[in-house]
């Protein structure tokens, strides 16, 4: 009934669809799926006098509740979507075969075929709690409806069809038991039983049909229904058309005392009509292949019988909900008796879309966001002159709900009063807060002396976060942060955040989806360029704080795919461990001492450094899951190109290149708890650079996003390096194990970095590593053999490698 | 030779003279040379001003007589090709005999030498003037330790280097080991890596503990061949200098005998056992060396720290950039373009209609 996805915000929003208010009739065959329910019209009274009250039973299934952002999806029932000639079958009474069009006896004007899907199935239910009456009569013997007694409450031990012609009993599969409400072991009036019968007969299933009960020794009476199927001549030819939107046709009323030739011209003129109706009618999305299966049906079977039909529509209505056609209805069968059966189908056009928000108490409010900004999010499929398709609804959801302006989003197909048969596709909206702030705070235990953790140590940190979103109302929004792990002293460390973000640059109708993003920032990070390797244990730690504004423009080709580029200004301060500005790494003598003179960190050999330089990235990602695991290729080019504005005016090319590769070694099935198929991932990264390189901006090599088993850094730091990588995922039991291996190189270019900082803290420059992991949720665990000390580890290790 | 007499006798004057007056001895010398000296003596008397004091070379005294005068005629050698300053790097594993080498040549005891003992790690640069002339010999720590090339010596040694051009460097080895291996490999790379490939055109192999008996009756001169041969075999290779670049200027092999116990000929020379008086060879080979056209090495800061690295195809930055958006980035784009071509859509997304009619509406 439901299905969930997980949205941007992490909040799980539930697409569902509710049985709504107004519904009358449950659907018996398709409990299950989202569905338009058509009632049946109003020339059908008695039928409205066994609805049952809304299912609430049903309503349990939406648990949409706590999600902050729970997405509904509506769909309310079309109401006289079936009405295609309601006169005709308003007379139907006579007969029995009112809703199908006899092709004879007046070409098909229509008739009701909501009768087929009429059966109510809920009248037991409501009386399943009430206790019943014994029939009070001697066992096996066969009752007539008529005989049966009005004021006892029967409970029926089992139905059975008997079909008249082939003299035979219906097997329970039979889709004629879906045609029935009665239950076995219902409880029934014989009034209830009567209008069943009444709705058996005027379905035009039958052309005639009976109910007889034979009682049971145990006073529950078991009801045979007896029934001469409705026949007509065989066709062989099959088409299906639309005939949502047509004018329905008003049949001239035929008055009783008709001449033959009156007759016979009035019924002329209808099979004309009909004719060009067909003709009008526009063809239907019904694809070759179904058709092929229909005429295949048409031709084994002799004539056209009643249940050949209900076949016929249950495959046609199922391929288009099986499609996502909620909407698509078979509303008739026409032409019947000639050699073409002609079935014509309701699709659900959608004749208008319509946008509004609502406030918190569901008002329909005039909104702050513009509305071309939700337009561009929905899909084409949901514009006026489309087919309703609910999978086009559900991306219309996910993508309104990606901008993370709205807290509700409903996505609602409705009727059109005005135009039969045509869908109203509702979007309603509840807008976010524009405003919001946030502080986070945490308390941390930071080393006190000799590394312990003291109580006295523990700091007040924490983030203090605003947003302004939706400016003007279209999406634009400044956000901002500020971090600190001591508010007493937030000068130590404080980072912050400031960013503006102005989505659709070229215009909110243009396609091109180009952002802006300005932001300043600053924040401060280990360098891993001074880092000892395996035989230096104690390098004094130089910290790197980076200040800046950084000004790009993305533009996303795909969900994914982007290519981004912009300025970045920025000033680098070196500190050391007492975060007194540096200007040279620093390095322990043998004698035990602390020299100063290790590689420069900085380009001007002061210890900060201001520069400016152009950023592009372009990123080619058509990864996708295949049951949980990723497949496909990412590739991303990144260059930083120095434009010679900073101190020592700097002027370099620094470009990397990786390359990753998801490759499936074994084709499966996809579908929900399918298990996801063995991984191979290939992984190449290059990184280099031609001109001014401070250490700060230098390639590292270990670590775990480089190459696992070895610290940050711990293999070198260089001016163009290559990491190599290859990892085996194989599943295991809903998670999956993996062995890699993994090998990065400076390419000898480590002596072309200033101060040859690979060198002076004694790292090879080059290093490689195998091991095998385990993915326990969120966290990877690893036993990771570094090959140049020949020593593995256990590694615990948030998120993917690649 | 009258000249060489003058500036000898005005030499054995200033030995009794304290350095601090070698200045006015020099000044006397100036007096006294006949006119083509004091151009070639002014270099020294700034650079005796600039490095304060420059000992006489009053060890030549002790040699014998007979290498004194060949020690003279070589620095005479010199003086005419206008070299009145030498410069020579002795470098080479711990324990080889490197200060030893440098106390024989300068015949004084100017380096302690630590038989059981490592040297401390610092550089000694001793100089001595003659006539003259300068000698400086650098003196540096064994480059091994540990099995391992010592980084931190050799980065002490550049800096030590620094401004200062090496005229000769002796690479000093011992006579009497039968092996050669990689560390002497990673010597010669380190050396190679420290001042460039064109040390090597400056370079001496030094063998030290020439007096001494090859084993199994091994004729000596063959001993000896076998012996410079296979170092110089590994040094090449270390050095990665290509086989006829290496042979167009071969690197002489000297021997060196160090200890006091050295024989001597009938002059009280000391000679080695095949018989060459090996103070005065060591001295010609330096000479020979030192003029062999090919250019000294001037340690400077691009070459203690390599060329600059962030210089390095600078010019090229502008090219690679372009190069980089057209065969890089643009081929990127190009297969996200490709990838939104041949993405899979689902089939309500692909069934277009065409027939629909929009104007309905």
């Amino acid at each position: 009934m439901s299905s969930s996805f997980s949205a941007s915000n992490n909040l799980t929003a539930t697409l569902s669809i509710p049985l709504t208010r107004q519904h009358h009739r449950p659907h018996p065959t398709r409990p299950s799926s989202l569905k338009c329910h058509h009632h049946s019209p109003d020339s059908h009274p008695h039928q409205h006098s066994h609805q049952p009250p809304p299912r609430l039973s049903l309503f349990k299934t939406l648990s949409i509740s706590s999600a902050a952002a729970a997405v509904l999806f509506h769909c309310s029932p079309l109401h006289d979507l079936s009405n295609g000639g309601g006169g005709i079958n308003g007379a139907g009474g006579d007969g029995g075969g009112g809703w199908f069009g006899d092709g004879s006896s007046g070409g098909g004007g229509g008739g009701f075929w909501s009768r087929l899907f009429a059966p109510s199935s809920a009248i037991a239910d409501e009386s399943q709690s009430q206790d019943w009456d014994s029939h009070g009569l001697p066992a096996n013997i066969v009752v007539q409806l008529n005989k049966l007694s009005g004021f006892k409450k029967y409970k029926l031990s089992e139905i059975l069809f008997f079909d008249r012609n082939r003299r035979s009993k219906v097997s329970a599969e039979d889709s004629f038991f879906e045609m029935v409400s009665l239950r076995p072991g219902g409880v029934y009036t014989k009034a209830q039983l009567q209008k069943e019968l009444e709705t058996l007969a005027t379905c035009g299933m039958f052309e005639k049909v009976d109910l007889e009960g034979k009682t049971n020794a145990d006073g529950t009476i078991a009801v045979t229904i007896n029934f001469t199927e409705s026949t007509w001549q065989q066709a062989d030819r099959f088409r299906c058309i639309n005939v949502g939107l047509m004018q329905q046709t008003k049949p001239v009323e035929m008055d009783s005392d008709m001449t033959d030739k009156e007759m016979l011209e009035y019924y002329r003129a209808q099979e004309r009509d009909y004719k060009r109706r067909i003709e009008k009618a526009r063809p239907c999305l019904l694809p070759g292949s179904v058709h092929g299966e229909i005429m295949q049906m048409l031709n084994e079977q002799g004539a056209v019988s009643a249940r050949l039909l209900q076949r016929i529509r249950d495959r046609v209505q199922k391929w288009y909900h099986d499609a996502g056609y909620a909407c698509a209805q078979v509303v008739n069968f026409g032409n019947l008796n000639t050699k073409e059966v002609v079935c014509e189908v309701v699709e659900g056009d959608i004749t208008q879309l319509v946008i509004q928000f609502q406030d918190k108490l569901g008002n329909v409010v005039e909104g702050n966001t513009k509305i071309p900004v939700v337009k561009r999010e929905l899909p084409r499929q949901l514009r006026p002159g489309y087919t309703f398709n609910i999978e086009a609804g559900k991306q219309a959801l996910r993508n309104i709900n990606s901008l993370a302006l709205f807290s509700n989003i409903e996505v609602n197909p409705r009727p059109d009063e005005k135009n039969e048969g045509g869908i109203i596709v509702e979007i309603k909206l509840k807008e976010l807060e524009q405003k919001t702030a946030e502080v986070s705070t945490e308390w941390s235990i930071v080393p006190g002396r000799g590394g312990r953790p003291t109580l006295a140590s523990i700091q007040p940190g924490g983030t203090v976060t605003f947003e302004h979103r939706n400016l003007q109302g279209l999406n634009r929004s400044i956000n901002g942060s500020l971090t600190t792990s001591n508010f007493f002293n937030p000068q130590d460390d404080l980072a912050f955040k400031l960013e503006y973000v102005h989505p659709y640059l070229d215009g909110v109708t243009d396609p091109n989806n180009r952002t802006l993003r300005v932001s300043c920032f600053n924040n401060r990070k280990l360098s891993p360029v001074f880092t000892g390797g395996p035989g230096l244990d104690e390098v004094p730690p130089i910290w790197v704080d980076r200040a800046g504004v950084k000004a790009n423009i993305t533009e996303n080709f795909t969900r994914q795919s982007k290519f981004t580029y912009g300025l970045v200004m920025e000033e680098i301060t070196t500190r050391d461990e007492s975060s007194h500005i540096c200007a040279n790494g620093q390095r322990v003598l043998p004698s035990g001492g602390i020299s100063t003179d290790g590689p420069p960190t900085t380009l001007s050999g002061t210890g900060i450094d201001r520069m400016a330089f152009f950023q592009a990235n372009i990123t080619r990602d058509n990864t996708r899951f295949v049951n949980g695991t990723v497949v496909g290729d990412r590739n991303v080019f990144q260059v930083d190109q120095g434009l010679g504005i900073g101190s020592q005016l700097p002027f370099f090319n620094r470009h990397q290149l990786t390359l990753t590769r998801f490759l499936q070694l074994m084709k499966v099935e996809e579908g929900a708890g399918k298990s996801p198929p063995p991984v191979l991932v290939l992984h190449g990264h290059y990184g280099g650079c031609v001109g001014d390189l401070p250490s700060y901006d230098a390639f590292t090599l270990g670590g775990p996003y480089s190459v696992r088993g070895y610290n940050m850094g711990e293999i070198g730091a260089a001016r163009n390096i290559l990491e190599l990588a290859a990892e085996l995922r194989i599943p295991i039991k809903g998670t999956h194990v993996y062995g890699f291996a993994e090998h990065g190189n400076d390419l000898g270019s480590s002596k072309s970095l200033k101060g040859n900082p690979t060198e002076v803290y004694r790292r090879l420059g080059h290093g490689s590593s195998y091991g095998v992991g385990l993915k326990l949720g969120l966290v990877r665990a690893e036993y990771a053999v570094d090959h140049n000390s020949g020593t593995g580890a256990l590694f615990f290790r948030f998120g993917e490698r690649f | 030779m009258g000249e060489w007499n003058l500036v000898q006798s005005v030499e054995e004057l200033a030995r009794y003279n304290t350095p601090s007056r070698i200045r006015s001895v020099a000044a006397l010398a100036l007096l006294l040379l006949p006119p083509p000296l004091p151009s070639s003596l002014s270099p020294f008397l700034s650079s005796a001003m600039a490095s304060q004091i420059i000992r006489e070379w009053s060890g030549i005294n002790t040699f014998a007589p007979a290498t004194q005068k060949k020690l003279l005629e070589l620095l005479g050698k010199l003086k005419q090709e206008d070299v009145n300053s030498l410069t020579i790097l002795v470098m080479g594993k711990g324990g080889v005999g490197k200060s030893s080498t440098l106390n024989s040549i300068i015949g004084e005891r100017v380096v302690s030498i630590s038989p059981f003992q490592s040297e401390g790690p610092r550089p000694v640069m001793v100089s001595r003037s003659r006539a003259g002339f300068t000698l400086n010999i650098i003196d540096t720590p064994g480059l091994i330790e540990g099995g391992y090339i010592n980084d931190l010596a050799l980065d002490i040694i550049k800096r030590f280097l620094l401004n200062k051009t090496i005229d000769v460097l002796l690479y000093v080895d011992r006579l009497d080991a039968y092996r050669v291996d990689n560390l002497d490999k990673l010597v010669a790379k380190a050396i190679t890596d420290s001042f460039g490939k064109e040390i090597w055109n400056k370079a001496i192999i030094a063998l030290t503990h020439a007096q001494f008996s090859p084993p199994d009756g091994l004729p000596y001169e063959e001993f000896f061949s076998k012996r410079s041969e296979a170092l110089l075999k590994v040094l090449r290779s270390g050095a990665r200098i290509k086989k006829e670049a290496f042979q167009a200027s071969s690197i002489p092999v000297v021997l060196v005998e160090n200890s006091g116990r050295c024989n001597t000929n009938d002059n009280g020379e000391k000679v080695l056992p095949n018989s060459t008086v090996w103070i005065p060879h060591l001295v010609q080979t330096i000479t020979e060396i030192a003029l062999n056209g090919s250019k000294s090495i001037h340690v400077d800061k691009n070459l203690i720290e390599g060329p600059n690295p962030n210089q390095r195809g600078k010019l090229w930055i502008p090219l690679l950039f372009t190069l980089q958006y057209f065969f890089v980035m643009k081929p990127i784009e190009g297969l996200i373009k490709k990838d939104i071509a041949r993405e899979s859509r689902p089939a309500w997304e692909t069934r277009e209609p065409g027939f629909r009619k929009r104007d309905l509406y």
